[in-house]
């Protein structure tokens, strides 16, 4: 049904922008690495989460179509670029954005979102 | 009645302490003294051993405590330079809907992760999340993040844990605390796509933020309590038999709130550094 699949990749999204914002942010601590450890845990059960709502969207073992990874795309961008920018507004220093960008396109090949050919 | 104490070295005269929590042997009543045998004193060490001690866990499946007994034991067979393991999480949590045993092992010298892993995950079956740290470490998290009072606030560890926080030397680390009030963003995000275990998780994770802002104690109890002022009934919140609306504005105030009292920090954090 369409409207699961909406739903589904809402939800994938939102868990995977959680994920990246995460991932992107434990760069900008400087701490010791029991608590990275510790994180390390939080971020994959996010991720976690996310793997359960990708096995809801068809095609599950190809990349999605063209256009919607591209919304995808544009969505999770939006989020985590709107999240890092607001703590940066608020004087967070040491975040990286130049991050964004790679950290997605991670993301997505990992959840097989988006194969690309070489 | 006969009790069992130990000769510790006085001033002038040596002395044997015993409880004043005890039925009979008043002040003033002559008693007997004579060593132990050795079979009892063997007795007497091996009671030591198995001593553990519980934080916050009034009940437990004797499977699970036979578990933590086993791991005790592997632990410190595996490595006899450990202080302390603490268990905590949800594994101690009523029933057995837990995905994994959390373990903090408390030494000063270097433990191979993969060994201890391997040897429980053997052992137990179930899969292990092990943490190391120094004495040092443990107290800095305390005082530094929700989490490790959170852990602390319900676990059984092979020793008594015993620290004291120095405000003066420690501090909030605000960046990690932002890292954890983020997990709290996707109620607001997405409430109509998560479950009411979810929703009640992130919220768990709000409010102990929130406390622990507030400089209050952070045990299950004093979460959930906060909970049920704050959002009503868990039950009905595990269930999502709430009102969408006023749940969200309210979860909204709280998280907006907390954020800006994380954000504030770490600018007069950046701005003290720069100093």
């Amino acid at each position: 049904m369409v409207q699961n699949r909406n739903k589904f990749i809402g939800l994938l999204i939102g868990n995977i922008s959680n994920a990246i914002v995460h991932e992107i942010l434990e760069k900008a601590v400087s701490s010791k690495p029991e608590i990275s450890i510790k994180y390390k845990k939080e971020i994959r059960n996010s991720f976690e989460i996310a793997k359960i709502y990708r096995s809801k969207i068809n095609p599950v073992n190809k990349s999605l179509p063209e256009k919607d990874v591209q919304d995808i795309k544009n969505r999770i961008k939006r989020i985590v670029t709107n999240e890092l920018k607001l703590r940066i507004s608020k004087g967070y220093k040491g975040i990286s954005l130049d991050l964004i960008d790679i950290t997605i396109d991670k993301k997505l090949k990992e959840l097989k979102l988006e194969i690309k050919c070489l | 009645m006969e009790i069992i104490g130990k000769i510790s070295k006085g001033t002038n005269m040596d002395q044997i302490y015993i409880s004043k929590q005890r039925d009979g042997m008043p002040i003033g009543e002559y008693v007997l003294i004579k060593p132990i045998t050795i079979d009892e004193k063997i007795k007497i060490e091996e009671k030591k051993k198995q001593k553990y001690y519980f934080y916050g866990v009034k009940e437990i499946e004797p499977i699970k405590l036979k578990i933590i007994k086993e791991i005790f034991n592997v632990i410190s067979k595996i490595n006899d330079k450990i202080d302390n393991v603490i268990i905590t999480g949800s594994f101690l949590d009523e029933g057995f809907k837990f995905n994994d045993i959390d373990i903090l092992i408390m030494s000063n010298s270097n433990i191979d992760h993969s060994i201890i892993n391997n040897r429980l995950k053997n052992l137990t079956g179930v899969k292990t999340h092990l943490i190391i740290l120094t004495n040092k470490e443990l107290l800095a998290g305390i005082s530094t993040d929700p989490l490790y009072q959170s852990m602390l606030s319900k676990c059984v560890s092979m020793r008594r844990i015993i620290y004291n926080i120095d405000n003066k030397v420690y501090r909030i680390n605000y960046k990690l605390l932002d890292l954890q009030l983020l997990k709290s963003k996707i109620v607001l995000d997405s409430f109509d796509y998560l479950n009411g275990a979810e929703v009640y998780y992130y919220l768990y994770n709000l409010i102990s933020i929130y406390l622990f802002l507030k400089n209050k104690r952070i045990t299950k109890s004093e979460v959930e309590n906060k909970i049920k002022n704050l959002f009503g009934d868990k039950d009905k919140i595990k269930s999502k038999i709430i009102d969408k609306k006023e749940f969200l504005r309210e979860y909204k105030v709280i998280y907006h709130e907390l954020f800006s009292v994380i954000m504030d920090n770490i600018r007069k954090e950046n701005g003290s550094k720069q100093k």
